[in-house]
């Protein structure tokens, strides 16, 4: 236990260097940056929102019925500049030198052509002087207005035909309530809705997973790599400790780094994320009711599930390592282990497990880097036989990985192995 | 006398290449012994043998009378393997180092403390000690790996090339250690290039050439036997 935990403390040492922790910090901060810059946007559209409009408005009907529809936009906080100029290139001039963004151009017989049921249109003229996204908002308020107003009019226009009856009725006749069913629990909502919640929900966790097990595939074989590059695993073998303890110590060592790395990250990203996240209006409830959300039993499973890929993750890297001569080699020879780890994750993001083909369940099955990804997405359907196979499997894989790895620990493969893209290269002397 | 290696007929071989042709030798408790021969002559491979990293093709290699496969937990605790391009944990200080590889060794703290002090005496890295590894020199670097091998006290020290790359001041204050170190009871085997080296440390030496043994003795029972001058002279003579 002295041997693994001195080992250990060498290699948190070893591993979390100034110029880490700099570059975690950076990215904590990058992402914080990104994000307030997005919720600034956001905050400043919400703002536009409440804030009234300008609109200059070219008026050539002046009839009592379009001026009652400018009250109506300036009710919905439009201000209105009438625009007194007589041809529609003074009026387009002097809304520039006003500096108002939008021309709303009203026609000659506009309140003739509605009451005559023959509809009219109106022109809208947008001044571009670039592309801000407040102009947008402000052009969407003016159209969502417009449309109001259109609604009210063929309102108008049904009611009289209809004698009184509620237009409603007769635009949709047929009305659409909904809900879903999981496992025999029945909630008011949609499908839609639902993808929509669990794809936020299920967000934070895969990512946390990807990260976790890359981030301890790094670090275990960037460790390989510096005791290879610094000739230090020489002096380490011949030391009087057992090579479980050299081992252990090194993967104990990599994967508290990893977490940490990981857990930074994910705070980081979480709140990036959570600048674009909309809200869903009772969303929670929805999913609480269909018992879609995750139990501290899942948690344990996921958890385990996690620990296990985590020690496949970091004896295969071991192995791997022991084939490098440098970190940069190490890093190189960890690629492959990077896409069997993100390749289930964006499978599992766009595809569910039910539905896909069997030669891709097999491919997840078999990739130990898989199981956690699957558990994330099956636990909250109480979907256990496969996670616990999973874990069973997981437990097998890392066992014999780890095996594996104290085998070669105790033959010449570890200081003569090399990289079997290159040339075998025997021990000086 | 107490036999500290003892070499019979040890033969390695790595995939088509055979390193050793089946060399034997011994090594008595308390002497310095050199193993000298070219590049690629088969020094770091036995030296590696003994100290447990490499696996043998067939033959014997015992230290203190323990097999070095068999036993290789139980010989890992009386030796110290000083290799020849050996490097520290860069992101370690000096002292953090010295400490790590004292902890492997250290029963309680008092012994913890005594192997430290005696660290820091061998490595003369002054207020350098608590700085990062990777600031040192070379010079500085080595100096600091023969500390850290010596200053457990192993009952066997293996040292690949002691004073490689080094200054001559720094080389024969590295050689006055091991000397000192040797008259203390340490048993010492090293390999060198540098004859004189070796004609000033060791009481006997092996001239090892392509795989094999090609004479053992005392330097001066060696240039006598050879009529030479020096081991130089020797060991031309001998590989001819």
């Amino acid at each position: 236990m002295k041997n693994f935990l001195n080992i250990f403390k060498k290699e948190i040492k070893e591993l979390l260097t100034k110029e880490m922790i700099f570059s975690l910090v950076f990215m904590v901060m990058l992402f914080g940056l990104m994000g307030s810059f997005i919720n600034d946007a956001k905050e400043r559209t919400q703002e536009q929102l409440l804030e009234t409009t300008s609109l200059a408005v070219l008026n050539l009907d002046n009839s009592a019925y379009s001026k009652e529809v400018l009250n109506k936009l300036e009710e919905n906080k439009i201000e209105i500049v009438e625009i007194e100029e007589e041809s529609l290139e003074d009026a387009v001039k002097k809304t520039q030198k006003e500096g108002l963004m939008f021309l709303l151009v009203l026609p000659e017989n506009f309140e003739e052509s509605i009451k005559g049921m023959h509809g009219t249109e109106v022109e809208m003229y947008s001044m571009v002087k670039g592309f801000d996204a407040n102009e947008n908002t402000s052009f969407s308020h003016i159209s969502a207005v417009v449309n109001l107003i259109n609604q009210e009019i063929s309102n108008t226009y049904i009611e009289n035909a209809f004698g009184g009856q509620n237009p409603e009725n007769i635009i949709n006749p047929i009305k659409t309530k909904e809900f879903v069913v999981v496992n025999n629990k029945v909630a008011p909502g949609n499908l839609a809705t639902l993808k929509a919640l669990s794809m936020a929900n299920s967000m934070i966790i895969p990512i946390l997973l990807m990260m976790s097990i890359m981030y301890a595939g790094t670090m275990i074989i960037t460790s390989m790599g510096l005791e290879k590059e610094n000739k230090t695993l020489e002096t380490l073998l011949t030391l009087p400790v057992k090579r479980i303890s050299i081992i252990l110590g090194k993967m104990a060592g990599a994967a508290v780094v990893a977490l940490l790395m990981a857990v930074v990250y994910i705070i980081g990203f979480n709140y990036y994320m959570s600048s674009f996240s909309a809200s869903v209006v009772d969303g929670e409830n929805i999913m609480q009711t269909l018992g879609l959300t995750m139990t501290f039993f899942d948690y344990i499973l996921l958890g385990i599930s996690l620990f296990l890929t985590i020690l496949v993750a970091l004896s295969v890297c071991m192995i791997l390592g022991m084939f490098a001569q440098d970190v940069k080699s190490a890093q190189s020879m960890q690629f492959p282990i990077i896409l069997l780890i993100m390749i289930p994750y964006f499978i599992l993001m766009f595809q569910d497990l039910g539905t896909m083909s069997i030669g891709l369940k097999i491919f997840l099955y078999l990739n130990p880097f898989s199981h956690p990804f699957i558990a994330s997405k099956v636990l909250i359907f109480d979907n256990y036989s496969i996670v616990i196979a999973g874990i069973v499997y997981l437990a097998v894989f890392a066992a014999f990985m780890m095996y594996l790895s104290v085998k070669l620990f105790n033959t010449d493969k570890v200081l003569t192995a090399k990289s079997p893209f290159g040339k075998l290269k025997l021990s000086k002397g | 006398m107490t036999k500290a290696i003892e070499i019979k007929n040890l033969l390695k071989d790595y995939d088509n290449f055979r390193a050793l042709k089946g060399i034997s030798f011994e090594v008595r408790e308390g002497e310095i012994f050199g193993l000298i021969g070219p590049n690629a002559a088969g020094k770091t491979t036995t030296l590696r043998i003994i100290a447990t990293l490499l696996q043998l093709t067939s033959g014997e290699v015992k230290v203190f009378n323990h097999d070095v496969i068999k036993e290789s937990e139980k010989v890992r605790e009386m030796i110290s393997y000083l290799p020849e391009e050996a490097g520290a944990y860069k992101n370690l200080s000096g002292r953090e180092y010295l400490e790590f590889i004292a902890q492997f060794y250290a029963e309680d703290k008092s012994k913890m403390e005594k192997i430290l002090n005696k660290g820091l005496e061998l490595a003369k890295l002054g207020e350098k000690v608590t700085d990062k590894v990777s600031t040192y020199s070379k010079g500085m670097t080595r100096r600091l790996l023969l500390a850290r091998a010596l200053m457990i006290e192993p009952k066997l020290a293996i040292l690949d090339e002691p004073t490689s790359g080094l200054d001559v001041i720094m080389s024969q204050e590295i050689r006055k250690i091991i000397k000192d170190f040797a008259q203390h009871g340490v048993t010492v085997l090293l390999s060198s290039h540098n004859m004189l080296e070796v004609e000033f440390l060791c009481d006997r030496i092996a001239l090892i050439n392509n795989g094999e043994i090609v004479e053992i003795g005392t330097p001066t029972q060696l240039e006598r036997e050879y009529n030479a001058k020096n081991i130089e002279e020797v060991f031309i003579k001998a590989i001819e």
